[in-house]
């Protein structure tokens, strides 16, 4: 097969870093460069990774290039994803998808009207954790599912990530998504109706830190998502993502990144944990590398990721207004 | 000294008698149970006297204390007649099966002038006494956010009283009503309640719940309830502060474990010690019950933290059923 031209829009998200080494790391691809509104940034990355740097991006979008991975500030999604679309790139764009479910339906619609795919970036979703638990779900070893608690806690990133100008919002926007496209893709089932407490007291600043979520599903699946910024500055680890499945047949624990090594340092007498566990950014990227290559739908969709932003939205108004929101 | 009549000889009137039994300051002198066989022979491995109703102890002789360990929905008519017989009370939790119930019990022993104590027994489960005393030093700053989970083992088919949810209350009342006083304990009235779970679903056999509290001081708690594991009972707290985490798991705290080979040489049966401790909660907290009655100091589980526990586990039913946050007066 012919390697498939992708190139990078915006390292603003560091997720941007790993996609990058995917992209350097994967036989499939032919890595044509990046550009950012940051030239600066732009510049120390192409040489750090040994790729062209275009100054503007219509220069990388004037190139042959078939697929553009944008990582920039959420705010920026839409537009960035949408002059990808008009240039006729296929697109992968960064979690959320966008800020606004207005935004999120233009930008799938004008990737539909362009004929290019739309990839939201869900990497859990290729992680063999996930993958092995879906498997067992759907060979029916919990029975039917009754109920899930999930946690998507982290470290605050600082940033632009508390910026809600930039990010549209706090811990919720960027912690309720991931989790509740694995709960989406593992159920089969829609969020009908989301109820939130969120605060922000963790760092008593002018954005969301903290967040409990309880997501109703069409079959009856209830479930709760804990998207915080809650791990300390000295946590032995970023995060983490966990899904507890309760069934009528069984019960199942994913704890995705559990494959790690303790590591106790004295050189600067810190305590981290090492994960060794497969890389799903890696798989991530070859899976949108692939479905341009062989011309495939996306495994993840524009439309998971307008329906987990849905979710993140809702939770927002929830907790604004008190009460339980429905998604029609 | 302590005379105690022991009401009930399930598994907790059982531990209960035991318990007593061994303290220097008590004395078992009732095992009352309707089912008698069951009375008689817990009264007998205590070389003491079986009843099959408290009344009928009254009768008969003299004792101080009365230890409630029925099924829930008995609890009120029995603290009614221990009250009225002047009896001090110590009632396994919850304090009844419902609200009204368990105000009219806290009120008619304040009426009748004796102390009514409520096992509320994880105040004395030294894991979480040491994280009620680090979240109190101001180790991890202030509390923003704390998560916990109770499971156990389904009940199945099992006939015991406490698988009928409509007696017990479920995971809710029954489980994770432990959690809810341990919280109230730590972070004082809970505002707001929304929660989710299998209470009065088509599901049987087995309960799960998901409840978030909201706290007058802003902490926000997060409780499951999973009376669903296949594996066994279970507890887990996190809690995260403005300066750092707390993070406890009964799985990751067993100092003890044995495992017994088969003859294919593969593990057999696996032996986990329910409290690796010289004494056992269940003996910290009848002993503190106990010590209280004699110096006449007030328990640090009273009636109205009873009352107050089930207010919240109410407000969790009704938000189950309702499907709308319950806001506490």
């Amino acid at each position: 097969m012919t390697p498939v031209k992708i190139g990078m829009m915006s390292f603003a998200h560091m997720h941007a870093f790993s996609y990058a080494a995917a992209l350097k790391e994967l036989d499939c691809v032919e890595f044509i460069g990046v550009a950012d509104d940051d030239k600066d940034r732009a510049k120390k990355v192409g040489s750090d990774l040994g790729v062209e740097s275009f100054a503007e991006y219509e220069d990388l979008l004037a190139t042959d290039v078939q697929g553009i991975i944008v990582c920039s500030e959420n705010i920026h999604h839409r537009r960035h994803v949408v002059v990808a679309a008009q240039h006729n790139k296929h697109v992968m764009c960064e979690k959320p998808l966008s800020v606004s479910n207005e935004d999120a339906e233009a930008m799938i619609e004008v990737c539909k009207r362009a004929n290019v795919k739309l990839l939201t970036a869900f990497p859990c979703r290729f992680h063999p954790a996930f993958l092995q638990l879906k498997q067992s779900v759907d060979n029916g070893d919990l029975g039917k599912l009754l109920a899930i608690k999930a946690t998507n806690q982290g470290k605050c990133p600082w940033g632009w990530f508390v910026d809600k100008s930039l990010s549209g919002g706090g811990a919720v926007i960027d912690h309720t998504v991931h989790v509740v496209d694995l709960m989406r893709c593992m159920s089969g089932s829609e969020p009908v109706r989301v109820y939130a407490e969120i605060d922000n007291r963790m760092h008593k600043k002018d954005f969301d830190d903290t967040g409990i979520l309880t997501v109703e599903f069409a079959n009856g699946l209830y479930a709760t998502v804990d998207a915080s910024w809650s791990r300390p500055k000295s946590y032995a680890t970023w995060g983490n993502v966990k899904l507890d499945v309760v069934g009528t047949d069984g019960i199942a624990a994913m704890n995705m990144f559990a494959q790690q090594i303790d590591g106790f340092y004295d050189k600067n007498m810190s305590y981290t944990y090492d994960y060794w566990g497969e890389n799903s950014d890696l798989n991530l990227v070859a899976s949108f590398a692939r479905c341009i290559g062989e011309d495939m739908a996306p495994e993840v969709t524009g439309e998971d990721g307008a329906r987990a932003l849905a979710v993140a939205l809702a939770a927002y108004e929830s907790a604004k207004t008190g009460k339980p929101v429905s998604l029609v | 000294m302590q005379r105690v009549a022991v009401v009930g000889a399930g598994t907790m009137g059982r531990t209960h008698a035991n318990i007593y039994a061994s303290m220097p300051n008590s004395e078992v002198v009732a095992i009352c149970d309707l089912r008698i066989e069951a009375a008689q022979e817990l009264a007998d491995s205590l070389s003491t006297r079986a009843f099959a109703k408290l009344e009928d102890a009254l009768k008969e002789i003299e004792f101080d204390v009365v230890d409630i360990c029925t099924p829930t929905p008995t609890h009120l008519d029995n603290i009614k007649t221990a009250a009225a017989a002047g009896k001090h009370i110590a009632c396994e939790k919850p304090l009844a099966r419902t609200i009204s119930q368990a105000m009219e019990a806290q009120r008619i022993c304040e009426e009748a002038g004796v102390t009514l104590f409520v096992g509320h027994v994880v105040r004395w489960f030294p894991e979480y006494r040491r994280l009620k005393a680090l979240v109190d030093s101001g180790a991890i700053g202030e509390t923003v956010m704390v998560r916990a989970t109770r499971g156990n083992v389904a009940f199945g088919d099992s006939d015991n009283w406490f698988a009928n949810l409509q007696m017990s209350g479920g995971a809710v009342l029954d489980l994770i009503i432990h959690d809810i006083d341990w919280l109230r304990w730590c972070y004082g009235k809970v505002r707001r309640v929304y929660a989710k779970g299998l209470y009065a679903s088509q599901v049987s056999g087995m309960d799960h719940t998901l409840v978030t509290l909201r706290f007058d001081n802003g902490v926000i708690a997060h409780i499951e309830g999973n009376w669903a594991r296949p594996d066994g009972f279970r507890t887990e707290v996190e809690i995260a502060g403005t300066e750092g985490l707390l993070e406890y798991s009964s799985t990751k705290s067993m100092p003890l474990i044995i495992k017994h080979r088969s003859s294919d040489g593969t593990n057999a049966t696996t032996y986990v010690p329910d409290f690796v401790a010289t004494r056992t909660p269940y003996y910290c907290e009848l002993e503190h019950f106990s010590n209280c009655l004699e110096d006449g100091k007030t328990p640090d589980v009273t009636g109205e933290d009873g009352v107050e526990a089930i207010r919240i586990c109410e407000a969790a039913l009704k938000s189950i059923s309702t499907g709308e946050p319950i806001t506490l007066a």
